[in-house]
């Protein structure tokens, strides 16, 4: 079984690691170079973490546990004005991307306010194209009781609701559930420093972690055909473009797909024709779609029930 | 907020006024616009929704001249300002400009300005008024409001003068006893608007 860590070393010699995970049957996802460090974000057989550990010491390297990594996460804010950025979005934003997720900010065209807030088709589609979404709402019960119905309004996608009222208000105050609660964390216009505000991120990212522990075991249940971190690695090899990208994650892991950086019209056939086992190609196991983000290319895998294949 | 007097939040859902009253604190205070408010009084009610911010200020009468940021020394026929502080440096250099001409002032660094053949006394120099921080300060405090307000409620009325302000804000048309809450607000600090 593969698990998701992170390994963090210097970037003397940490190609024997790189190979190590690939000959180990594990996936790089993402590779980070900073400074004289080199963090990768990667899934592992769960037996092999000690091996791992071990070739890593005389390297000073670390192998840490990474929850979310593989996922994309869509932090909504209700729009981009001061009053929500950068506090909080971008710290949950921030938080959630040190511990492996892919986060992206959502802020809504029309989000603020009580009776004319809104959600439009491109905002709901582009949350419905993540593995989950964090809604940071206001400070006041009565706002979000009444506005909650219309921004939830087509996302199926996991959400996690964050608002300034208690986490038992917020339960009370939304029909149907959502699928997480974090109360106490509303609008607020300073930086999180202190050890009770970090608390508070520390729960919202116990919260996405049992939400998405949840969807994992779903679709557990009729497994995927392929796994997404195959066929990244399978699209870096046989379409050299993406080396071309200069995003900082050409190939987006998500937890049941993949979002390729390359425009649509042009790549789209090449990458259903790219085989992945005794002909066997990503197309039969997969459906390529044009992404609502920019001109990017979506890749959603299908089920076993659908496909009768597991490569 | 020590430096002010009277700071009340009121609001039917009481977390929600403790949140807004950090919100206010934390705003005012980056704005550097606590030690200018004497009292402020703000009522928020979500079911309207309405936002009312009234207030009455501090006087204030600083205005900046030359000799509160900077050493003025004259020497051989010049006369060198060493400053202490460069947010004012653009606009008494254009003052010096215009009154002495650029021939006569030179700026070798971004903490020193020297004249040149000048009949100007030191004291005279020294008393030149650079800017009067007083003249923006209603953009400051409205600015100030607009970021503490929820940001949907965008549909305002601001009166505001050198002693005191009103801000009211919604997202709806503002109704018509909008004065008359302004002046029970007043009240309550007891003062009138």
């Amino acid at each position: 079984m593969l698990v998701p860590v992170t390994y963090k070393g210097g970037i003397y010699q940490h190609d024997i690691i790189t190979d190590l995970i690939e000959d180990l049957g594990g996936y790089i996802v993402q590779k980070h170079m900073i400074a004289q460090e080199v963090v990768l974000q990667c899934f592992v057989p769960k037996e092999d973490i000690e091996l791992i550990r071990t070739i890593s010491k005389p390297l000073f390297g670390e192998v840490t546990d990474s929850p979310l990594v593989g996922t994309e996460i869509a932090v909504v804010s209700m729009s981009l004005e001061i009053h929500h950025l950068p506090h909080p979005s971008c710290d949950i934003a921030e938080y959630v991307r040190r511990i492996g997720a892919k986060s992206n900010m959502v802020s809504l065209a029309r989000g603020p306010g009580k009776r004319i807030s809104g959600l439009n088709d491109e905002e709901r589609d582009v949350i419905n194209e993540h593995d989950l979404a964090v809604f940071l709402m206001g400070n006041f019960e009565k706002c979000i009781e009444y506005k909650i119905p219309k921004l939830r309004r087509g996302i199926y996608v996991p959400i996690v609701l964050c608002g300034g009222p208690d986490k038992e208000v917020l339960q009370r105050i939304t029909d149907p559930p959502f699928e997480g609660y974090v109360g106490n964390v509303g609008r607020f216009m300073r930086r999180t420093k202190e050890a009770e505000e970090l608390g508070k991120l520390d729960e919202i990212i116990a919260e996405i972690i049992r939400v998405l522990e949840k969807k994992r075991e779903e679709i557990a249940k009729d497994p995927l055909s392929v796994s997404p971190a195959r066929l990244m690695g399978l699209i870096r090899e046989q379409v050299p473009a993406i080396l071309e990208v200069t995003s900082p994650t050409p190939l987006t892991v998500q937890m049941a797909g993949l979002r390729v950086k390359l425009p649509y019209d042009t790549f789209a056939a090449e990458i259903r024709k790219i085989e992945i086992e005794d002909g066997i190609t990503l197309g039969d196991v997969s459906e390529v779609l044009p992404s609502r983000m920019r001109d990017y290319i979506l890749v959603k895998i299908l089920p076993f029930s659908e496909t009768n294949t597991v490569v | 907020m020590l430096a002010v007097e009277y700071f009340e939040v009121e609001c039917p859902d009481a977390q929600g006024a403790e949140y807004y009253r950090q919100i206010t604190n934390d705003v005012l205070l980056d704005h550097n616009l606590l030690r200018v408010i004497h009292k402020v009084h703000i009522y928020i009610d979500p079911s309207v929704p309405i936002f009312v911010a009234v207030g009455i200020l501090k006087p204030i009468t600083s205005r900046v001249r030359v000799g509160d940021f900077a050493n003025v020394n004259p020497l051989e026929g010049r006369i060198t300002l060493v400053l202490s502080d460069e947010t004012y440096l653009a606009p008494m250099l254009k003052i010096f400009w215009e009154k002495y001409g650029k021939d006569h002032v030179e700026q070798p660094d971004r903490f020193t300005v020297i004249l040149y053949d000048i009949r100007a006394d030191i004291k005279e120099i020294e008393e030149i008024v650079v800017a009067d921080p007083s003249e923006s300060l209603s953009k400051d405090l409205i600015y100030a409001f607009r970021l503490i307000a929820p940001e949907g409620f965008r549909l305002r009325s601001e009166i505001f003068s050198r002693e005191k302000f009103s801000f009211v804000a919604s997202e709806n048309l503002l109704a018509e006893n909008v004065d008359e809450l302004v002046r029970a607000k007043f009240a309550l600090m007891g003062e009138t608007p």
